[in-house]
């Protein structure tokens, strides 16, 4: 035997002589089990091909088969690089077919070799989605022996990765088939089941739905996993079980009001946030919170007040330098402890303090939460990045933070510099706190409009990905409410107005209600100044705004585009010059009688009020006669007295108002 | 067995608590007794006390005792020192266990060098140290003291009287089988008799710092039960 990892004399692997081979093999086995260096030595004398070879050929002995995929399996328990070779040699497509054998001893070393592999996630999932056959038979030869439990259910763990993954793994019946695990007494097929089935329900809505009816003993898989939550349960156990809870009533599986959720699925969560629990633990428990509270402000706000979950994550923040805590299994890589705890509770509070103002309240007041942001926000690290931003976004949803802390903290410094060289994902999430801060309310608005936000939203507004482009109109929108005139035409003319009616045009139904929006505001007076804005603008685009106003009111629109729309018109209609436009557009107008006699009161209102508009008489000026004589002439007066009749105290409040203009 | 009324000196306290335990319902039935002591012997794998047990109290294991075979051969071949029959052993039955458990495996190869050792084979442990237990120490540094503490025997002449003597002590051997009995089990592996003497201890503990006055167990081994002053 050599020092340096050799495996020695192999003479005889191969020799034809069977007994001699199982020998050898056996040897081998014994050798490489426990000894990364001679798993190296077994790839490196080129053994892998002439194994997968052997487990191949149907006239060798399933004995000699059998201690060669157990060789294998071996081998899958070393290095990355050693799970590469295997996969690099074909291994994986050898052990797929050694699943279909008759042995079972054989069957069994092939699932366990698959697993290490898969659970490595270096094999593509796919290998095993290729032929639906093999995944029938897994999910039938499942519940054989726990070793075929444990080694089935992980291996679908880790390769379920789409929601055509889940789909296929559901038709072919692995939900019924994994309902009695749950039962096992075998730790070691618990764990992985409760890991399969999570996966699987992870925002699939007819799977979720599935799995929550099932049944095994007349027992829902819901209670089922309730003995597993279970205090008496190890934290490992207890903290899988809530996460199949959750992901089930994330995707809709069960109801928010289920007591199986605010009563036992959170407080397991906040459990594992304490400070007893490992790292591993506290991270995993926040954000998993975080994804159970995420859309519910009923459970936002119990969470606020279970176990003190705020001062337990605020610990979170102060871990630093947590670094080289070297994980069990070799070669792993080490973790920056510090910033994954910090961006577990920034999850967690962007989710608790995603609708209520005390909750928010309670969570900035936790110690120098602020700097803790501005502090992630400028890190490079793109995950805590991203969560911190999260967690601002939240807290920006509140019309007493942007006032007070938010101004303070000078936070939209750092969330520029975020939109201008961050990467997409921090992109969308920065760029819509972006659109909070430039609320008419909030102070920071002059500062970010002079650091050149116009330009920044533009761009935003000009790019391919909806979300970032719905931002970029959202923000030039807040930012053009009521602003003075030197801002509208700022964004005008930055935007383009070839860019302005391409949105205008865009598919997605809220990008167009914010363009319009946007529009809405550019086209306002100022109230208290006397700036006519409207004309102004009409004066350039006129042609262009009108064309896009009628483009829209004939197009299949929602109702509240539409009414987006005839507000567009009133505002014009309240401009001086450019009452004209709508006066000289006759097709306009028929428009506007027809909407008057919509059967939507919404639209109605909106119509009547730019008919309000357009015959509003202040100076008391011979254009506007004229106007009035247009309108009696085409029979909106007559309408506007047809419409007293109506329910709708809005409605009849508009056109009364109307009528008394006309003189 | 557990006695509980061995010491008949003691005060009407423990009698009272005993009557109290009675009427609150939580007598324990012999049957559970029974339960209690055949989980020892499988989970200990004492094959043939537990066969014994089961013909005297009519009580069935939980496994099948044959079952316990495997677990009695591997222990064996600790005990009498044939490590890497035990080891063979290991991986056709548990293949995958000593490469998920690479401490568990170096207790193994570091019993098998002190076996050498034994029967004065210094060159081949000094070979088998070289060979197999540098890559133990690479993968996890902590064992490097354990080694050099084996490695120790070989400085002496009669190691047997050596400051290191205990590893060559039988009960060394035991401590090694044990260790790998557990790894099989592993959830399994404690008797249940054992975490509730432990539950026993801690609760005994909770109550003295409270300074409650109690009938304590005061020997475990007998079962000894007195009142406290």
């Amino acid at each position: 035997m050599e020092v340096d990892g050799s495996l020695g004399p192999l003479d005889g692997f191969f020799t034809g002589n069977p007994e001699h081979s199982l020998e050898t093999c056996r040897n081998v086995k014994n050798m490489v089990i426990g000894n990364n260096r001679q798993k190296s030595a077994v790839i490196n004398d080129g053994l892998l091909p002439r194994l997968l070879q052997l487990m191949i050929d149907e006239s060798v002995s399933f004995e000699l088969r059998t201690e060669s995929a157990v060789i294998l399996g071996s081998v899958a328990k070393g290095t990355d690089q050693h799970i590469q070779s295997l996969i690099d040699a074909g291994c994986v497509h050898v052990l797929l077919k050694g699943i279909f054998s008759v042995h079972l001893k054989y069957v069994e070393a092939c699932l366990r070799c698959l697993r290490s592999i898969y659970l490595s996630n270096k094999a593509p999932a796919d290998l095993v989605y290729q032929d639906l056959a093999i995944i029938s038979h897994l999910v039938n030869i499942l519940s054989k022996t726990a070793t075929t439990q444990e080694c089935i259910t992980s291996i679908f763990s880790s390769c379920c990765k789409t929601q055509a993954h889940q789909n296929v793994l559901y038709s072919n019946g692995m939900v019924a088939a994994l309902a009695p695990l749950l039962n096992s007494n075998v730790y070691k097929v618990q764990m992985p089941t409760m890991k399969c089935l999570a996966v699987i329900c992870y925002k699939n809505e007819s799977v979720s739905h599935a799995v929550a009816s099932a049944t095994f003993n007349g027992e829902p898989i819901p209670s089922l996993l309730l003995r597993l939550i279970a205090r008496n349960r190890t934290s490992e156990m207890q903290m899988a079980a809530a996460k199949c809870l959750t992901y089930l009533y994330r995707a809709g599986g069960l109801s928010a009001k289920n007591p199986i959720i605010p009563l036992k699925t959170m407080p397991t969560l906040v459990r594992m946030c304490k400070k007893d629990r490992t790292l591993e633990e506290n991270i995993d428990g926040a954000e998993t919170l975080a994804y159970l509270v995420e859309v519910d402000p009923e459970l936002q706000k119990i969470a606020s007040i279970t176990d003190h979950v705020i001062s337990t994550l605020a610990v979170y923040l102060k871990y630093t330098d947590v670094q080289q805590i070297t994980s069990k299994i070799n070669g792993k890589k080490d973790m920056d402890w510090g910033l994954e705890m910090k961006q577990a509770a920034f999850k967690a509070f962007a989710s608790i303090g995603a609708n209520d103002e005390d909750i928010r309240k309670k969570i900035i007041e936790t110690e120098n939460l602020m700097d803790h942001i501005l502090m992630a926000m400028t890190s490079d690290n793109a995950k805590v990045q991203g969560a911190a931003t999260r967690c601002l976004h939240s807290l920006s949803r509140s019309v007493q933070q942007l006032r007070t802390t938010f101004k303070d903290h000078s936070i939209w410094k750092p969330l520029m510099k975020l939109i201008e060289i961050g990467c997409d994902e921090v992109l969308a999430i920065a760029s819509s706190t972006l659109c909070n801060l430039l609320l008419e309310f909030s102070p920071s608005k002059e500062d970010i409009l002079e650091s050149g936000a116009i330009n920044m939203l533009c761009k935003l507004a000009s790019k391919e990905d909806p979300a970032l482009k719905l931002n970029g109109v959202w923000g030039l929108m807040n930012m053009a409410f009521q602003s003075e005139e030197k801002v509208k035409s700022e964004i005008v003319e930055t935007l383009g107005s070839e860019q302005l009616f391409v949105l205008l045009s865009d598919e997605d139904p809220t990008i167009l209600m914010k363009t319009l929006g946007l529009l809405r505001n550019l086209l306002s007076n100022k109230p208290v100044c006397n700036l006519v804005h409207i004309d102004s603008i009409m004066n350039v685009y006129g042609t262009q705004v009108m064309q896009a106003v009628v483009f829209i009111l004939e197009g299949d629109h929602s109702v509240d585009i539409k009414e987006q729309t005839l507000c567009i018109l009133a505002n014009i209609a309240d401009g001086d010059r450019a009452k004209d436009f709508i006066m000289e557009n006759e097709d306009v107008l028929k428009k506007l009688m027809s909407y008057m006699n919509h059967s939507n009161p919404q639209l109605q209102i909106a119509a009547t009020y730019t008919i309000s508009n357009l015959v509003w008489n202040e100076h008391d000026d011979a254009k506007c006669y004229h106007r009035q004589e247009k309108l009696r002439e085409l029979g909106v007066q007559r309408l506007l007295q047809k419409l007293l009749d109506t329910p709708d105290q809005t409605l009849f409040e508009k056109v009364k108002t109307a009528l008394q203009q006309f003189s | 067995m557990m006695n509980f009324g061995c010491d008949k000196s003691d005060s009407s306290g423990r009698d009272d608590w005993m009557e109290k335990l009675r009427e609150t319902g939580t007598h324990v039935t012999r049957a559970d007794m029974n339960k209690l002591i055949m989980n020892y012997l499988v989970t200990e794998g004492f094959k043939e006390a537990a066969e014994k047990f089961r013909m005297e109290s009519g009580v069935q294991p939980s496994v099948d005792l044959d079952e316990l075979d495997d677990r009695i051969k591997i222990r064996q071949a600790i005990h009498s020192g044939n490590i890497q029959d035990a080891i063979c052993l290991v991986n056709q039955l548990y293949p995958e266990l000593l490469d998920n458990d690479r401490y568990l495996y170096f207790r193994l190869q570091q019993q098998k060098m002190i076996e050498l050792i034994r029967q004065k084979e210094v060159e081949a442990a000094l070979e088998y140290a070289q060979i197999h237990l540098s890559e133990r120490v690479e993968e996890n540094p902590e064992v490097l003291s354990e080694l050099e503490r084996t490695l120790a025997l070989l400085a002496f002449e009669d190691p047997e009287s050596s400051p290191f003597s205990e590893l060559l002590h039988p009960s060394h051997r035991q401590k090694v089988a044990s260790e790998l009995n557990a790894a099989i089990l592993e959830a399994d592996a404690t008797p249940k008799l054992a975490n509730l003497l432990k539950l026993l201890l801690w609760s005994q503990d909770e109550l003295d710092k409270k300074k409650e006055k109690y009938p304590k167990m005061t020997d475990i081994s007998k079962g000894s039960i007195e009142d406290q002053k």
